[in-house]
C-alpha cells in the first residue's frame, strides 16, 4: 500500500460543502459530493427488538420507512439511509445481509412511487475486540468479513468502524499518554485497517457496491466524548485533539486502499480526509446531539458531502418518529446548505458554520477548513511510515492550537499540551524504532497481541 | 474568509471563566520518607515510586509505608479529585503508582494487604466497549476495594455465578448500547431468585435512569466517579433500595 504523498485541494480556500473532488455515484443516480449536500440519517433500534430477525427488521422496516415518507411529507429531493449494525446483525450475518435487502427495496419502492432519490449504507460492527480475539484470525473476524459479503449484496455504500488498538488507546488515554495514542492509532490502527480494508474493497468490488470508508470512532471518538463539554474532568481537550490529528493517518488507510468514500460520519477526522484524498464525506455536529455532545455542532457542516445524525434510538416524539423528526431536520439544514450554494452564497455560510466554533474548543478550531487542510499537509509531507505521519499531524496541530492567542485552554489543558508536544519531540524518528520503544512499553497491556497486528 | 472579532454571542468559555489558581497540594506526613512515598503517588510518578518505596521500607514497616504513605498520598489524590482540581488520568496515574507501590510493600510482608470488600464488575454481554468499565475498576482500585473485574461481553450466568462465588458487597454493569443493556434486568431477576440482593450499579452511554430503575436492584450510575462513594454506601450497609433513593431521583 502507497501513503498519500499530495494534496486533493491546493489550499483550503478550495474546499466546500457539497463539493468533492472525487464525487460517488450510487445505483439510484445520486452523485454524492457532486454540488449538493445530502442528509443521512441513522436509526437505531430500540432495546428489546434486537432478540429476533423477525423484531429487528420489523423495527428497521419502521424506522427507516418513517424517514423515507418524512422527506415525501416535507419535500427533501434525497436522501442516505444509514443502518449502523448492533452486535447481533454482524454476529448473524445472515441478519445483516436480509436487513440490507428489506432496506434497499424500501428506497426503491420510495423512488418507483415518488421519486424520492435515495441510497442505503450497511454500516458492520466490528466484533473484534482486541484484547479478546486475534483480530486476524477469529471467529468474529470471519463474522464480520461474512457480514461485509451478505450486506455488499444489497447495499450501495459498505462501512465499518473499526477497533484496531483499542487495547492501547484505553489504556492510554486515560494515563494522558499521547505517546500510547500515537501507537495505538497510527500503527496498531493502521495495520489492522490495511488488512481489513484490502478484504472489504474487494468484497464491494465483487458486488458492484461502494466501498465508503472508516472511522476512528473507536478511539479519536472515545477521547472526544470522553473530553466533553466544559464541565467534564475526564480528559484534557488538548490530548482529543491530537488524537483526532492523530486519527487522520489511520482512517486515511481505507482509501490508501482502494476506498472511495463517503467517509463514515462519526469519522471528525474526515475534513482532513477530504483535504488529502478529495473523496466525498460524511460528517455530524448539532443534529448528532440525540447520541452525544460536542463542541463543533456547526463547523463539522463546512466540508460535507452527507450530513448525519449518528445515530438516534427510534422511539416517538411529538412531531412523530425519530427517525422521521431527524430525517427531517437534517434535510432542512442540507436544505439550507444547498440553498447557499444555488444563491453563491456558500463562502458565506461556510464563514457562519466555521465561526460558530472555531474558538469554542481544540476539536472545532483543528476542524476548522484552513487547519484540516494544513495538518492534512503535515501528514502527506511526512509520508514515510504510518507513525512519521501521524506524529507530525499531531505536532502540526499541537502548534496550531499554541500559536493562535484566540483559541484559550484551561491551565491544566495547556500545560498537558505542552507536555504532549516536549514528549513528541523526544520519540524516535524512524517507525522500527518507535515499535521496539512501544512493544517493551506496552507488551504487557491486558490483551495486547501483536500478532493481531502483524508484528 | 473572515473572522468573528468577538464570539460573546456565539459561546461561553465557561470551564475558563471559573478558573481558579488551584490551591497547593497538602503534605500528607511530618515523616520525610513517607512524604517522598506520597509525593510519588499524588504526582503519578510510577517510575519514581520503587526507589522511594524501598528506601521507606529500609526503616518502617511495609504497613506504615502503606497507610501512612500510600494510601495517605491516594486520599489526597481523592480530594483533588472531589474538588474539580485533578483530571482522571491522574487519578489513574496516581492508582498505579500506589498499587505499584503496595505491590513492593506486599512482597516484603510477605502477604496480601487487607482490603476493603469485594465489588464484582463486568461490560454487558454482546458489548465490548469497556472503557467505562476500566474506569470504575481504577476509581474502585484506588479507593480499596477489592475489585473483581469480569471484562467485557460477559454472559448473564457468568455474572451471577461470579456474584455465588464472590459475594460483593455491589455489582456494577456497563453498557454503551441500548441493545446491550436488556442485559442488566435478567442478572437483576436471576440474583433476586438466589436470594442475592445486590446492589447493582448499572451504568454507561445510553443506559437511562428510567431504564435501570424500572427493574428491582437496579442503581443508574450516572458517572463514574460515583462507584466509589456508592461502593461506600453499599459496604456501610445501605440496602439497593436505600441506594437507588440516594443517588436516584
Amino acid at each position: 500500500m502507497k501513503l498519500s504523498s499530495s494534496m486533493a485541494y491546493g489550499s483550503s480556500a478550495e474546499m466546500m460543502f457539497g463539493f468533492a473532488r472525487k464525487p460517488v455515484e450510487t445505483k439510484q443516480g445520486l452523485t454524492i459530493g457532486g454540488g449538493y449536500v445530502i442528509p443521512e440519517i441513522v436509526p437505531h433500534p430500540r432495546p428489546g427488538s434486537e432478540k429476533t430477525i423477525k423484531t429487528l427488521l420489523r423495527e428497521f422496516e419502521r424506522a427507516n420507512f418513517d424517514a423515507l415518507e418524512r422527506c415525501v411529507m416535507v419535500g427533501h429531493p434525497h436522501l442516505v439511509v444509514e443502518n449502523e449494525h448492533v452486535y447481533q446483525m454482524t454476529a448473524n450475518p445472515g441478519w445483516g445481509g436480509e436487513i440490507a435487502a428489506q432496506s434497499v427495496r424500501q428506497t426503491l419502492e420510495f423512488k418507483d412511487k415518488y421519486g424520492l432519490k435515495s441510497a442505503y449504507r450497511s454500516t458492520i460492527a466490528d466484533i473484534r475486540k482486541p484484547d479478546m480475539v486475534n483480530l486476524r484470525d477469529s471467529e468474529p473476524t470471519s463474522k464480520v468479513l461474512e457480514s461485509f459479503n451478505e450486506c455488499a449484496k444489497y447495499s450501495d455504500i459498505i462501512s465499518i468502524e473499526s477497533l484496531g488498538g483499542k487495547e492501547i488507546s484505553d489504556y492510554s488515554l486515560i494515563r494522558n499518554d499521547i505517546t500510547g495514542l500515537l501507537f495505538a492509532q497510527a500503527v496498531l490502527g493502521g495495520r489492522d485497517m490495511e488488512w481489513l480494508w484490502s478484504q472489504i474493497v474487494k468484497i464491494a468490488k465483487k458486488h458492484d457496491c461502494i466501498a465508503g470508508g472508516d472511522t476512528d470512532c473507536a478511539q479519536a471518538n472515545t477521547a472526544m466524548f470522553m473530553a466533553g463539554g466544559f464541565l467534564s474532568k475526564d480528559i484534557p481537550h488538548t490530548l482529543a485533539a491530537l488524537s483526532r490529528a492523530i486519527s487522520a493517518g489511520r482512517t486515511l488507510v481505507a482509501y490508501e486502499c482502494g476506498a472511495t468514500g463517503p467517509g463514515k460520519d462519526c469519522a471528525y477526522e474526515n475534513p482532513v480526509i477530504k483535504a488529502i484524498t478529495g473523496v466525498p464525506i460524511s460528517a455530524e455536529g448539532k443534529t448528532s446531539a440525540c447520541a452525544h455532545p460536542d463542541l463543533c455542532g456547526n463547523v463539522m457542516g463546512a466540508v460535507c458531502d452527507l450530513w448525519s445524525n449518528e445515530a438516534v434510538e427510534y422511539n416517538n416524539m411529538f412531531g412523530g418518529s425519530t427517525s422521521a423528526v431527524f430525517a427531517e431536520m437534517l434535510g432542512y439544514d442540507t436544505a439550507a446548505m444547498n440553498s447557499a450554494i444555488s444563491l453563491g452564497y456558500q463562502k458565506e455560510y461556510q464563514a457562519c458554520l466555521v465561526n460558530s466554533d472555531r474558538y469554542r474548543g481544540p476539536h472545532g478550531f483543528m476542524l476548522c477548513p484552513d487547519n484540516a487542510w494544513l495538518i492534512g499537509k503535515a501528514v502527506v509531507d511526512n509520508n514515510e511510515s504510518m507513525y512519521t505521519r501521524a506524529r507530525a499531524a499531531a505536532d502540526k496541530c499541537g502548534k496550531l492550537m499554541l500559536g493562535d492567542p484566540l483559541l484559550r485552554m484551561t491551565a491544566f489543558e495547556k500545560e498537558s499540551l505542552l507536555s504532549y508536544m516536549k514528549e513528541m519531540q523526544s520519540l524516535p524518528d524512524k517507525e522500527e524504532d518507535f515499535i521496539d520503544l512501544c512493544l517493551s512499553k506496552y507488551g504487557k497491556v491486558k490483551g495486547f497481541k501483536p500478532a493481531s497486528y502483524g508484528l | 474568509m473572515k473572522h468573528s472579532p468577538n464570539s460573546s454571542r456565539i459561546f461561553t468559555r465557561y470551564d475558563i471563566n471559573i478558573e481558579v489558581a488551584r490551591p497547593k497540594i497538602r503534605d500528607i506526613s511530618e515523616d520525610k520518607l513517607l512524604q517522598k512515598v506520597a509525593d510519588c503517588v499524588v504526582k503519578g510518578d510510577e517510575e519514581a515510586i520503587e526507589s522511594a518505596v524501598k528506601e521507606a521500607l529500609k526503616t518502617r514497616s511495609p504497613l506504615k509505608v502503606t497507610n501512612e504513605g500510600l494510601i495517605a498520598g491516594m486520599k489526597e489524590v481523592s480530594r483533588l479529585w472531589d474538588e474539580g482540581i485533578y483530571f482522571l488520568p491522574q487519578v489513574i496515574l496516581s492508582s498505579d503508582t500506589m498499587i505499584a507501590g503496595i505491590d513492593l510493600c506486599e512482597d516484603k510482608m510477605g502477604k496480601a494487604v487487607k482490603k476493603k470488600p469485594k465489588v464484582v464488575t463486568h461490560t454487558a454481554e454482546g458489548d465490548i466497549h469497556d472503557i467505562g468499565q476500566v474506569i470504575v475498576n481504577a476509581l474502585l482500585n484506588a479507593a480499596g476495594f477489592d475489585v473483581i473485574n469480569l471484562g467485557a461481553d460477559v454472559p448473564v450466568d457468568e455474572v451471577v455465578e461470579a456474584c455465588k462465588l464472590h459475594n460483593p458487597v455491589m455489582l456494577t454493569g456497563t453498557a454503551l448500547m441500548t441493545t446491550t443493556m436488556t442485559a442488566f434486568p435478567k442478572i437483576a431477576e436471576k440474583l433476586k431468585e438466589l436470594g442475592l440482593n445486590i446492589p447493582f450499579v448499572c451504568g454507561g452511554g445510553a443506559v437511562s435512569e428510567e431504564y435501570v430503575t424500572s427493574f428491582d436492584l437496579g442503581i443508574w450510575g450516572k458517572e463514574a466517579s460515583q462507584a466509589p462513594g456508592m461502593a461506600e454506601d453499599a459496604l456501610n450497609g445501605l440496602s439497593w433500595w436505600e441506594m437507588r433513593t440516594k443517588w436516584n431521583g
